[in-house]
């Protein structure tokens, strides 16, 4: 980020190759739309490009961008107010990844969908950045801007509810 | 896997496990077509106004908006004549503090990181709310006798014509928290209600006309105006 904020243009090419496949599996996941999910990470590339003369030399880039995806992501449910309408689509739009799944681990990703879908979106976020990005909860804190404690909380409260709402399920894999 | 205890059971994260999913086929290419993409959108905004203004450190930003700000304030205040002496009242000089407060509240809000967390966004709307109840609020205020003897018989018509210079003043201010802005939520709600209290910030400081009905129709407005108009329209139109 150092060199590319010294103007070196090849530097901005690898930090796309670096951070994109992460930025789009998140926003993937979140969106459930591909093509969402690319304009997402594009844009915010677009803003980091903006942005890049604000970067501290030294820190961290990964909360960086993870920001600015997640503050777009959260614009668009806001613009849209699509969660609302999420469990009505999810009967007619296919996960990302659905094409290259068999049948039943479809069906299991397409309730495992819901049942995230069902969380608020502060929950959902922590999720997202804790479990599946593998981000420790300082970091999540820094990206979702609260404090570390409120993040445990809600990483908390989000698995229990997820527990709750997949309890048959789990019990029947048991 | 993080360390920390508040951790999915494992049931649980051998379900969640299951949304991992393989990078899809020919995502190399798409990710060549995307990285194109936002370099040629890079490129355009590094040659227009807006995006070399939005690439400054944000420290430059608002350095730059205080510096317009400020030297607009100076011009205006030395080079028109302020209200008369019985005018200026305790409450007159609350009003332009409360104005100046909310203008750099707005500006704050507007020039904010993009790479922080985005404010929620009841603190905008707040914003915006306020600075409409404050304009109201000034309006509302009496005026001391002495001044309120004075034009009485002019407020209505003239009404029309600080309106007008509010909002002729408050366009510039707009214009360039714009051109600052990248892209925060509600950003041109917020900059709309910072261009009216602009407006009405000069009006309240030069308008000599005394009269509830002259400042609700003449100063409040300017706000409301900015607010209505420009910054839902730039909103539903921009969100298109």
């Amino acid at each position: 980020m150092d060199a590319y904020v010294d103007g070196d243009e090849t530097a901005f090419r690898l930090l796309f190759e670096r951070y994109a496949p992460i930025l789009l599996r998140l926003t993937r996941r979140h969106l459930r739309d591909d093509e969402l999910a690319e304009e997402i990470v594009q844009q915010t590339f677009f803003r980091l490009h903006g942005a890049r003369n604000d970067f501290r030399r030294g820190s961290k880039l990964r909360p960086w961008v993870m920001t600015i995806a997640m503050n777009l992501v959260r614009e668009h449910w806001r613009r849209t107010k699509r969660r609302k309408m999420t469990s009505l689509e999810v009967e007619t739009q296919a996960a990302p990844e659905a094409d290259f799944m068999p049948l039943e681990l479809r069906q299991r990703s397409e309730l495992l969908h819901v049942a995230l879908d069902k969380l608020p979106t502060s929950q959902r976020e922590v999720v997202e950045l804790h479990w599946f990005q593998e981000r420790p909860y300082a970091e999540v804190a820094q990206i979702v801007g609260t404090s570390e404690g409120a993040v445990r909380v809600r990483a908390h409260r989000a698995y229990s509810t997820l527990k709750q709402l997949l309890v048959l399920e789990i019990r029947g894999d048991e | 896997m993080t360390s920390g205890s508040n951790r999915p059971e494992p049931a649980l994260g051998e379900r969640l496990r299951e949304l991992e999913a393989p990078e899809t086929p020919g995502s190399t290419e798409r990710m060549d077509q995307m990285f194109s993409k936002v370099k040629t959108e890079c490129d355009q905004s590094d040659r227009s106004l807006s995006g070399f203004l939005r690439s400054r450190s944000t420290a430059t930003r608002r350095m730059l908006v205080l510096s317009v700000f400020a030297t607009l304030a100076l011009v205006g205040w030395f080079a028109f004549p302020l209200v008369g002496d019985q005018a200026r009242t305790i409450q007159w000089a609350v009003s332009l503090v409360s104005f100046c407060v909310l203008i750099l509240l707005a500006m704050f809000m507007v020039t904010r990181p993009v790479h922080l967390p985005a404010l929620p966004r009841w603190q905008s709307l707040c914003l915006v709310c306020i600075a409409l109840g404050a304009t109201v609020v000034a309006a509302l205020w009496p005026h001391p006798a002495a001044q309120a003897a004075t034009h009485e018989h002019v407020g209505n018509v003239m009404a029309g014509a600080c309106m007008g210079v509010g909002l002729l003043l408050g366009v510039p201010v707009y214009a360039l928290l714009r051109l600052v802005d990248r892209g925060n939520a509600f950003g041109s709600l917020v900059a709309a209600a910072a261009a009216g209290v602009a407006g009405n910030f000069v009006l309240k400081a030069h308008c000599a006309v005394p009269g509830t009905s002259h400042e609700l129709l003449g100063h409040a407005s300017v706000a409301v105006l900015f607010v209505v108009g420009l910054g839902l329209v730039h909103r539903f139109v921009g969100a298109k």
